[in-house]
């Protein structure tokens, strides 16, 4: 019991301590309390990749999570990893971004984000570390009720209650389809850890497969899975950068660490290759989706958001991969899904994260994120420009990058299996979905920076952007840094995940040796030909150009001379012809309409489109309504007079009184 | 003989575009220019200096650098016939076609920094076209691993004498051809000697370029096209069993011949039929695939 004492007093203390300290301090004072966390974390954590083996670290005793331990794994080591970096660069981010907001929020509001900031990190990595159990759920609950906070920064703006609640409504019923999953296993095994999960699962053969969905709609929704994303691109756009970049680099990878501590109970099991098939269903139809509308989007923080949707997709193509190489036995192709799913996971928090900031450091500059407003902000904001062209070409999977790395370790074990005739089919379907993915994010994300940072100013605020302070710059050299890291030495990163991949395949390092290092040590030695033969081009321009004439001049207007800035492609004209594809997926509404084909001299013309998601209409539709409508009838008991509510109870009664009487209860 | 490999490349290169003006010219009853007149071509290019847009920052200036560099690293990868290619690794494959695709980026931003209309026109284009071809080389090449139950392309045609596909192999030639149609901006696809910029795809992005980036974006247009016309003939001369020294002219003729008859005999697409098109392309690609694992199937019954 003295633990929860403990842990309450310091939970106190932290609140107390950021409440008490001056407003411009309160920054500085939340990341040095975040760092701390992060700092043991990854301590231990590095620890654990490098031995491989499972350290506990604490015993939970007395109610209400009696006997439940936290450890920590190789797998849990990476994701606290990723915890650990994304929450210190989102923390520093928030010194920069949030400065501007201190004079117009008050200190008590302030100081309820940086708790919460804190609150959210803290309990990030408890989910991690909790080995299942209620202690989990508790974790997981705190994470969710903490990022709630965390969204409703500004809550002055409708859109933002809105987008927060709808966040929070759709969090608990993820968390209602997990209770009841864990329930079920406590009844059945007297505990409700994940390892139960693995005994109660093995009893009981008949609950695999509902058990296995039970878990995986729960986690989904946390993950963005198809069609439970729709909280994202309303979240995130709602809040401010450094939370996006949070819950999107970070936060939604519990939902998968989730999926893969199920999957991993599920190893040895009959069901794994229906779970498989349904996982590699399950990213296909996600990835689509989600890369489809961000293509669609002429909002940055959406589009990112729906690319967050696809990459959660493009982890679980690798997860359904693994799923189905190790329901055949074969190893190899197990590993490289497996392997590549959470290399996905690492890189996607970091370029994520990395995205998320330049956003914030455009709209905090030119104080909007609608891409056909902004252009040219290469020019004003070049550091920023570079960095968010870096996390551009790393989220296309683009060598010498680190999304490259990830994407060909699932794209080695699809052509595994192809290749040697295990589940050709499955992975056949996994491939063209990725491929397409791959093809298509290329267009998202030319639009966005294309859009954004290149060509001409499109209004005048955005022609008088000037770069952001260097705290800002700081927090996103720490995810570029990883980027760096994993893209140009990518044995070392494969490595490391093969460690965590240990979790679930008991004999990984062994079906790694000899196969992976060779091909990422050439992969290796590619990215730096690559790096060095560009390099070698640019020095010989350089010298070609030396001595002549390089003169400057207006864009070639094809003839016609009197070009403006308004005749610029937009984002919304660079995405048409996906759009002519796409456009059952999306409804569209909009205001004004485009110049029609018949008018020869166009008048002036306001038009203004959006695209919404189908499935974001559907869970606003009809069934909104009819719980609206039932709500009406059962207020209508609600008349505020004692002598009713006494004869309700009355009535109560004598239905128990009848009920029992009949043995009906 | 991983330089001998290069060297071949190279040459295929530096063929297949005057073969192609040369069988565009003798169908057209003229005696054509100069084989090697696009050699000098660029040779003046890069003697020239520059002109910059106002609009454009240091991206549209090193963007041209990057076409190369990836288009050269990409040519890396190829091998022809069964000599071994110069970088070789499980999944090179993939590989190969991410590294296509920076190579894309690079020009597709390069023209949206410009900030003209044309240009960005020709950018939609261009990457929308990219994102569909892209199932279709991956699943071509993804047949190609079925059949030899390799990863990379130096294993899988090394292999070369004893393939037992020919069907499969000549079919992923034929969408290889068409490939080559569309990565490289050629009838039906595109058209690079319109003189219409709202028709353009891959001429438009490259207007504001002149001099050395010019030069480059061209040798680079060479390059993809060989490395990808090299992996056509690769798969047509395994399907009969031959060898390198059979690959590398197979490379030129398949390439210069077809794509010279089909720019003389066929129109370009109308603009809206370029995605059915490379959506045909794609499907095929995957009717290739299930031809080939229907007849490993067989192989495995009997």
């Amino acid at each position: 019991m003295l633990f929860y004492l403990y842990s309450l007093i310091a939970f106190a203390a932290v609140v107390a301590l950021i409440f008490a300290v001056p407003l411009r301090a309160k920054a500085w004072v939340s990341l040095a309390l975040t760092a701390v966390g992060a700092l043991a974390a990854s301590t231990e954590a590095v620890r654990v990749l490098a031995c491989g083996v499972r350290s506990r670290l604490w015993l939970f005793e007395g109610m209400p999570f009696d006997g439940e331990t936290a450890s920590m794994d190789p797998l849990s080591a990476l994701f606290a990893l990723v915890i650990s970096i994304g929450s210190v660069a989102a923390v520093l981010y928030s010194q920069g971004y949030l400065r501007h907001y201190l004079d117009s929020k008050s200190p008590a509001h302030v100081s309820l984000h940086y708790t919460s900031l804190v609150t959210m990190c803290y309990a990030m990595l408890g989910v991690v570390l909790c080995d299942g159990g209620y202690s989990f759920l508790f974790f997981w609950e705190l994470m969710t009720i903490a990022s709630f906070l965390l969204i409703l920064f500004d809550a002055e703006r409708r859109e933002v209650r809105r987008a927060a609640l709808s966040y929070l409504i759709m969090m608990h019923i993820g968390f209602v389809l997990l209770l009841i999953g864990f329930v079920r296993v406590d009844v059945a095994t007297g505990s409700a850890t994940f390892g139960a999960l693995g005994e109660c699962l093995a009893a009981h053969p008949e609950q695999q497969l509902p058990l296995f969905v039970l878990f995986l709609l729960g986690f989904g929704m946390k993950a963005g899975l198809f069609p439970m994303h729709v909280w994202l691109p309303e979240a995130h756009p709602a809040a401010p950068s450094h939370i996006s970049a949070l819950m999107s680099g970070v936060m939604i990878k519990t939902g998968v660490y989730g999926i893969l501590r199920v999957m991993q109970q599920l190893a040895d099991l009959p069901t794994l290759h229906t779970a498989g098939l349904i996982l590699l269903g399950a990213g296909i139809v996600t990835g689509l989706w989600g890369v489809m509308l961000a293509a669609s989007q002429n909002d940055i923080k959406r589009l990112l958001a729906y690319s967050s949707i696809e990459n959660v997709g493009v982890i679980l193509i690798g997860l359904g991969i693994a799923a189905l190489g190790m329901a055949e036995g074969f190893r190899i192709m197990a590993l490289c899904g497996l392997a590549g799913a959470l290399l996905h996971t690492v890189n996607h928090s970091l370029f994520k994260s990395l995205l998320f900031f330049g956003a914030g450091n455009v709209l905090s500059k030119t104080h909007t994120t609608s891409l056909d407003a902004l252009g040219g902000l290469a020019k004003h904001m070049p550091v920023t420009a570079l960095l968010f062209l870096t996390g551009t070409a790393a989220i296309c999977a683009l060598p010498p990058l680190n999304g490259f790395v990830s994407e060909l370790l699932i794209y080695l074990g699809m052509l595994d299996g192809i290749a040697a005739g295990q589940q050709p089919l499955a992975a056949m379907a996994g491939l063209v979905a990725l491929a397409l993915i791959g093809g298509i994010v290329v267009l998202a994300f030319t639009k966005l920076f294309g859009t954004v940072f290149l060509g001409s100013p499109r209004t005048h605020e955005v022609a008088e952007a000037s770069e952001v302070d260097g705290v800002r710059i700081a927090a996103m050299a720490l995810p570029l840094a990883g980027i760096l890291a994993v893209g140009l030495f990518p044995q070392g990163a494969v490595a490391v995940v093969t460690r965590a991949a240990e979790v679930l395949l008991p004999d990984a390092a062994a079906t790694a040796e000899g196969a992976l290092p060779p091909t990422f040590t050439m992969l290796c030695r590619t990215v730096w030909i690559l790096v060095a033969v560009i390099a070698c081009l640019i020095l010989l321009r350089a010298r070609l150009l030396r001595g002549r004439t390089v003169a400057e001049g207006p864009t070639w207007g094809c003839g016609f001379t009197a070009p403006n800035i308004r005749m610029q492609y937009t984002g919304e004209s660079y995405s048409e012809g996906l759009q002519s594809i796409a456009r059952p997926l999306t409804h569209d509404s909009g205001e004004g309409s485009p110049v029609s084909k018949g008018e020869i001299f166009p008048a002036a013309h306001r038009f203004d489109i959006r695209h919404r998601d189908r499935i974001g209409r559907l869970f606003s539709a009809w069934w909104v309504e009819a719980l609206r409508m039932i709500n009406g009838r059962v207020m209508r008991l609600r008349t505020g007079k004692i002598n009713h509510y006494v004869l309700f109870a009355l009535a109560f009664l004598t239905l128990v009184f009848l009920l029992s009487i009949l043995n009906l209860l | 003989m991983k330089a001998l490999n290069l060297l071949l490349l190279l040459l295929a290169a530096l063929a297949i575009p005057g073969l192609i003006n040369r069988t565009r010219a003798r169908l057209a009853g003229r005696k054509g220019i100069r084989f090697l007149q696009h050699l000098y071509d660029v040779r003046l290019l890069l003697r020239k200096g520059a002109v910059y847009s106002t609009t454009t920052s240091a991206l549209f200036r090193l963007a041209p650098s990057f076409y190369l560099g990836a288009a050269l690293t990409a040519l890396l990868f190829i091998p022809v016939g069964d000599l071994p290619p110069v970088l070789s690794f499980d999944g090179d494959l993939v590989a190969f076609a991410y590294t296509l695709a920076l190579g894309r980026v690079a020009l597709v931003l390069a023209a949206l920094d410009t900030g003209s209309p044309f240009e960005g026109m020709g950018a939609s284009r261009e990457a929308l076209y990219g994102a569909l071809a892209e199932p279709a080389l991956l699943l071509i090449l993804a047949t190609l691993a079925l059949v030899t139950g390799f990863t990379s392309f130096g294993w899988i045609f090394s292999l070369a004498p004893e393939l037992r596909f020919t069907v499969v192999l000549l079919l992923a030639a034929y969408v290889l051809v068409k490939l080559v149609f569309t990565e490289s901006g050629r009838v039906p696809v595109d058209d690079p000697r319109t003189h219409l910029e709202l028709t353009m795809i891959h001429e438009v992005m490259c207007l504001d370029y002149c001099g050395t980036d010019l030069a480059y974006i061209k040798i680079a247009g060479w390059l993809k096209t060989a490395a990808l016309s090299m992996l056509a003939a690769d798969a047509a001369v395994a399907a009969w069993g031959l060898r390198w020294w059979i690959a590398a002219p197979a490379a030129v003729l398949l390439t210069g011949l077809s794509v010279g008859i089909v720019e003389s005999t066929q129109a370009r697409n109308k603009l809206v039929r370029n995605t059915t098109f490379i959506l045909t392309v794609a499907v095929l690609a995957a009717l290739v695939f299930f031809t080939g694992y229907l007849l490993q199937l067989n192989l495995v019954i009997r």
